[in-house]
């Protein structure tokens, strides 16, 4: 991989990293930057938290990192003829778009892991699709909401009511878990195996088949990759 | 808070745009730029008037400054449009149009209208599929229950526009059903 620092250093001039042979990306490959649309948009959309993708947004970062040093250091170059000036600017500008989704990938996770911040630390499943930092958050998140709860109010109730867990009858439980049944809409990739509904239905997505249907029935399909959500 | 509130249920219009320009698209460029290295790939080189293929984002953002020609997709012609139009007249389903082919229309028409042929007609027709579709998926609400619907050929866009109401309606048909199944064991 031609790193833009080392070659800046050769040249007298500074250039934009050439695409190297060696990292040419076939195009029946998906880019990075498509895996995570794919999977900022299936998070956005699904009522779980899903695993996490910490080595793609890994090598994403490091991918920015290395976009942007190559600006600044072109940045400083005077003379940069008017090609070289757009050439920059369009570097920046997918820098910023990238970055972009990034955020928004990572704070939607983080808005969900708020909302069932409670749910996290006493269900160990959800727990090995989060990130270590994520883990830790969550958390905090709790045990800060809880001891906010108890100073303000809790304490002076009685014991009986004093509770955040409770499971009355006609009542939903005090603790927000995510509702697998919210329907999605979602898109197969490829061929699927048939999903069962009830007795009598049952459907074979082929690929490209777009549909809607509760959450729980494609959860399976959507952490194999057969699906995603749109 | 880490998601506004806005956000929370579905993605937004400006969000399908940022998704649906990533999308390659040939231009004539009147600019020589050499090979990038791109975090999604390489682009270029960029050699006038040799045709080049790049994404949608960067040919809008050479366009305004008027350094290239876009070349628009095939799909994008009165003769295409016209036959989806009768199609989605005479046919109960939905014909097959590009799964974004909202967002990318509306931001060619806005930026590379010179580049396209009979805009105002396209234009038009744009809007007669948009109502013909429109119509249909609203038909669909009928279908709905609380197994599964199925929408193929229905767009990005057009999802979008229907997912607050259709998820809600699904929504408490199965919460229906699943109380009264709770109370049948009763």
């Amino acid at each position: 991989m031609a790193s833009a620092s080392a070659s800046a250093h050769t040249s007298t001039r500074a250039r934009l990293p050439s695409a190297a042979p060696d990292i040419y990306i076939p195009e029946d490959e998906e880019s990075l930057v498509s895996q995570l649309t794919k999977h900022w948009l299936n998070e956005r959309h699904a009522p779980d938290i899903l695993p996490a993708q910490e080595e793609l947004l890994a090598s994403l970062l490091d991918y920015i990192r290395r976009q942007s040093d190559a600006v600044q250091l072109l940045r400083g170059q005077p003379s940069a003829s008017e090609e070289e000036h757009i050439r920059i600017m369009l570097v920046q500008m997918e820098v910023e778009r990238v970055k972009f989704i990034v955020r928004s990938y990572v704070r939607t996770r983080l808005y969900k892991i708020e909302k069932f911040a409670r749910f996290i630390m006493g269900d160990a499943t959800i727990q090995t699709r989060l990130t270590t930092a994520e883990r830790t958050h969550a958390q905090k998140h709790a045990e800060l909401t809880d001891a906010h709860f108890y100073n303000s109010v809790l304490q002076s109730l009685p014991e009986t009511q004093s509770h955040l867990d409770d499971t009355p009858i006609f009542m939903p439980p005090m603790i927000t878990k995510p509702d697998e049944s919210r329907p999605v809409f979602v898109h197969a990739l490829r061929d699927c195996p048939p999903i069962r509904f009830h007795e009598d239905l049952t459907l074979e997505m082929k690929r490209g088949h777009i549909s809607l249907m509760p959450y729980s029935f494609i959860e399976q399909l959507l952490l194999r990759g057969d699906v995603e959500l749109i | 808070m880490s998601l506004p509130y806005s956000l929370r249920t579905s993605i937004t219009p400006p969000e399908l745009e940022l998704i649906a320009t990533q999308q390659l698209i040939e231009i004539i460029p009147l600019i020589a730029i050499e090979k990038t290295a791109f975090i999604s790939g390489a682009f270029g080189p960029l050699q006038p008037p040799r045709k080049a293929k790049i994404p949608l984002w960067m040919a809008i953002n050479l366009k305004l400054r008027k350094k290239c020609h876009i070349v628009a997709p095939e799909w994008l012609s009165v003769e295409f449009l016209q036959s989806r139009l009768d199609e989605e007249i005479n046919e109960p389903g939905f014909s097959k149009l590009p799964f974004r082919y909202a967002e990318i229309s509306k931001v060619l028409l806005d930026v590379a209208s010179d580049d396209i042929q009979n805009t105002d007609k396209i234009r038009s027709l744009l809007k007669d599929l948009r109502e013909a579709r429109q119509a249909k998926s609203r038909e669909g609400l009928d279908q709905i229950n609380r197994g599964e619907l199925s929408v193929s050929n229905l767009c990005s866009m057009e999802i979008n526009e229907i997912r607050p109401f259709f998820v809600h309606a699904m929504g408490i048909l199965t919460h229906l059903h699943r109380e009264a199944s709770t109370e049948d064991q009763l």
